[in-house]
């Protein structure tokens, strides 16, 4: 167990090695991408649609070099703070994930069960996932809120959200 | 016609009930997104971009700019109340302001910090009124050469002198700028970076990567890290001053102001710089140099005062030259852009009645923001016992339904959580994200401006320094680009010169309140390749 | 076996606190005070800070009285905080403040004290703000 600080700290060094690795790599798809541009010869247009691209490219992997040179020298980035925010303790897996899976479920349900069940699921799923066990009360609250937004946002603005199963009750 | 007649049809425009209505929602709104933690104007306002596509650009915009000015005004109720400075700006407000609150003056430092941002406000919209017009004929006299150096400059001053590390902003600038080259290339009609997906043909839409950066990531971030412990608030009455806290309260008002408009106009400028030096001058000046530290009244007027003019100051550049230089300003830029008005200095020109509404309505959400502040300050103090569940579930369906209402399409939710995904992986390893939106706005334009110029000078690239005012920027942004590599010099030539801060990290925003004062003086000599031995920035940046 | 109290800083959980004294005075027995969070708000008035704590701690050490002050934060209600302390401490009475609510209040939020008077498995004594034990 005394050697697990050092680990931790091995493993979070190399984990923002994986930040370079993705500017890297973000750079070498934008690099690839541009060079299969072709390039019509133009009078009008002597820049063509390659070269901010290759600007671009550049900028990513030069900052992914020296960001992983960076790293490799001990260096770290500042995670952001803030009001409601308190680095003192890990990121809490345990509450982002099932987040994650409130939202993902709502891009799932949307188109075919429709906004106020996607909605209502995506709301009740995150007020549980933060923390929220008052069953009963946070299923009305979702269920309202998703109600309020479908007529709100049809009525109002005049854009339909899918009605999914409940179409032709709602 | 003349800034006075403009300003009065404005006040015509935005008198009206509709868009009365409109500002008060506005600075309600933005009040409450300044009190409760975890959100900010720039978040709020790109939640309400897809609300705005059934509105008229006016009233939209007046409710934007009443968001804005009101997180301004909320930001300082928790940061003397709490001592939880919600944005980087109001970090030197809370030094004296919690201190004057603990020691029962709560309801003076409240008043100090509204009515001072009142008249701040009021002074550095008078001034964006007078400036922006000036700042217009200068630049359409500008030629693209000109136009695409500004935008270069601001692009690498919001990078390069905003956060803590230079090399992580422009690793976020380079996202940024990619995800900016998504969809259609304008000039040719190739597809750049779509990889077959006929979604993407038309590029990101910019409310969802605002949405996604802003509201998604910020939402996991916080919900990765939640404060358990419960903070304790110091009770309040109504806010309200007595003779003496006047007395000394009115030329920090004023020197305040004088510090943030111009800091506020400057690209990258911000709002932090003037705060901070406000407060230093204040001490300086002040006839009670013994208080500082245990509650000034004038610790929290003038940087209230700064932090305000700011605001509006930030304004000036956004309005004439279509500019961004904080987060809040991008979003609205981009609001501007998903109404297909086209910012820059024609805006004067092809949107007047609505610019000037917009700076009417400045004036008036400020005097609305001094009635609903000083004698409501207790019941928002009270939204702070809002549970966290309900509020970060809201700002994750919010943030759901306003990407989805763009396109209907379930794909942007894709997009939405990839890109929310990529907004909490940098605020974990400390990659600024206002350079990535900034990027994202501005990259189109950019690369629009540079072929724009080479076109005229047949691609000889000496066409980009083809005008005087050009090759100046260009040396304002080598500057910048070197400036830590001048220091260096510097350093070497005078060693003891340079104040040494090495190895602090501060991390949570009240204690960054302490140290603020090393933070300001080293922001500037920030240097990416020695990470360990920096200063952070105090707080965080203005994104919410 | 013990008392608990369930304490708030308001004064229907001063109440509570004296009649909780009241009762361990009579029997000298431990006497655990509970003032919990759910810690789901950045602000949370019914957490007590730490000069009301250490007030009640010095208090409750010059009457001579066994006890035991906690203050947790683990997202859990309010009730089941003084229930789990009452499992516990093998509690023979639980001391509630009770306060005034409207029926709809009570329909939409629920009531802390109607959850512990139904699920205690010791007597639960409901005290009223300004009234005498």
């Amino acid at each position: 167990m005394i050697s697990s600080p050092t680990v931790a700290s091995r493993l979070q060094g190399r984990s923002e090695l994986g930040v370079a690795l993705l500017l890297g790599a973000a750079g070498v798809v934008v690099f690839l991408d541009a060079n299969g541009l072709a390039t019509p010869y133009s009078r009008s247009d002597p820049v063509g649609p390659k070269t901010v691209p290759f600007i671009v490219a550049g900028l990513l992997v030069i900052c992914a070099v020296l960001l992983a040179v960076n790293v490799l020298r001990g260096g770290s980035g500042e995670a952001e703070g803030g009001e409601d925010v308190d680095l003192a303790h890990p990121v809490d897996w345990k509450t982002v994930l099932p987040l994650v899976g409130a939202f993902v479920a709502n891009i799932l349900l949307i188109g075919w069960a429709g906004w106020v069940i996607s909605g209502t699921v995506l709301f009740w799923g995150s007020v549980w996932a933060l923390g929220g066990r008052h069953y009963v009360r946070d299923g009305l609250i979702s269920l309202a809120l998703s109600i309020l937004t479908f007529y709100g946002f049809f009525l109002g603005l005049g854009i339909a959200l899918p009605a999914g199963l409940l179409e032709g009750i709602l | 016609m003349d800034v006075f007649s403009s300003l009065m049809d404005g006040f015509a425009t935005a008198l009206t009930p509709m868009n009365l209505l409109y500002a008060v929602i506005g600075v309600v709104l933005g009040t409450a997104v300044g009190v409760l933690p975890g959100l900010g104007p720039a978040m709020t306002v790109a939640l309400l971009l897809p609300v705005t596509y059934a509105l008229e650009p006016t009233g939209a915009f007046i409710m934007f700019a009443g968001i804005y000015y009101g997180g301004m005004y909320g930001g300082s109720t928790t940061s003397i109340l709490l001592n939880t400075p919600g944005e980087s700006s109001s970090v030197v407000t809370a030094i004296e302001g919690n201190k004057m609150a603990k020691a029962g003056r709560a309801a003076q430092a409240l008043a100090t910090a509204a009515i001072g941002s009142f008249i701040a406000g009021t002074i550095g919209t008078t001034l964006l009124a007078v400036c922006a017009p000036i700042v217009v004929q200068f630049a359409v006299s500008l030629g693209s050469p000109s136009y695409f150096a500004i935008m270069v400059l601001a692009l690498l001053a919001v990078t390069a002198v905003l956060g803590s590390s230079r090399l992580r902003g422009f690793a976020s600038l380079g996202l940024g700028l990619a995800i900016g080259l998504v969809g259609m290339d304008s000039v040719t009609g190739q597809q750049r970076l779509t990889f077959g997906v006929p979604l993407l043909a038309d590029g990101l839409d910019i409310v969802v990567v605002a949405v996604a950066i802003f509201a998604v990531g910020e939402a996991l971030w916080v919900a990765a890290h939640l404060r358990r412990t419960p903070l304790h608030i110091i009770p309040v009455g109504r806010p309200w001053m007595g003779k003496e806290d006047w007395k000394r309260s009115w030329k920090p008002w004023l020197r305040g102001t004088a510090f943030g408009f111009p800091f506020g106009a400057l690209p990258a400028g911000g709002a932090e710089i003037p705060t901070f030096l406000s407060y230093v001058t204040e001490k300086r000046l002040s006839k009670h140099p013994e208080e500082f530290g245990h509650g000034a009244i004038e610790g929290v007027a003038g940087p209230e005062a700064a932090n305000n003019a700011a605001a509006a100051g930030t304004l000036t550049p956004m309005l004439a030259l279509g500019l961004p230089t904080n987060a809040t300003a991008a979003v609205m830029l981009a609001a501007f852009t998903s109404y297909g008005i086209q910012p820059g200095p024609q805006l004067f020109a092809t949107e007047g009645p609505l610019v000037w509404a917009l700076i009417a309505s400045l004036f008036i959400g400020n005097l609305l923001l001094l009635i609903i502040n000083l004698p409501l300050a207790p019941v928002w103090a009270k939204l702070l016992q809002l549970p966290r569940p309900y509020l970060y579930a809201g700002i994750l369906f919010f943030a759901t339904l306003g990407a989805y209402s763009v396109n209907l399409q379930a794909f942007d939710l894709v997009m939405l959580l990839v890109l929310g995904a990529l907004g909490f992986m940098m605020r974990r390893f400390g990659l600024p994200v206002l350079p990535l939106v900034l990027g994202v706005i501005l990259g189109p334009r950019l690369e629009g401006q540079l072929r724009k110029t080479l076109q005229l000078s047949a691609g000889d690239p000496a066409g980009l320094w083809s005008e005087p005012i050009a090759v100046w920027i260009y040396v304002v942004v080598a500057v910048i680009l070197f400036w830590p590599l001048l220091m260096r010099f510097w350093r070497k030539a005078r060693p003891e010169a340079v104040p040494a801060v090495a190895g602090r990290h501060v991390t949570t925003a009240p204690d960054a309140a302490s140290t603020n004062d090393e933070n300001a003086d080293t922001r500037a000599l920030d240097d990416g390749a020695t990470d360990t031995s920096q200063t952070t920035p105090a707080g965080r940046q203005e994104n919410p | 076996m013990s008392i608990i109290v369930g304490y708030l800083p308001t004064p229907e959980g001063t109440a509570a606190l004296e009649a909780a004294i009241t009762e361990a005075r009579k029997n000298a027995k431990l006497l655990v005070v509970v003032n919990s969070s759910r810690g789901d708000a950045l602000v949370d008035k019914r957490y007590a800070v730490n000069e009301e704590i250490s007030g009640i701690e010095e208090r409750l050490t010059k009457e001579g009285i066994d006890h035991l002050v906690q203050q947790p934060v683990r997202g859990n209600d309010a009730a089941n905080e003084v229930l789990q302390a009452a499992e516990q401490h093998r509690a023979e009475l639980i001391v509630i403040g009770l306060r005034r609510r409207t029926p709809v209040g009570k329909l939409i939020m629920g009531s802390t004290a109607q959850h512990i008077l139904l699920e205690a498995h010791c007597p639960v004594l409901a005290v009223k703000a300004g009234q005498e034990p």
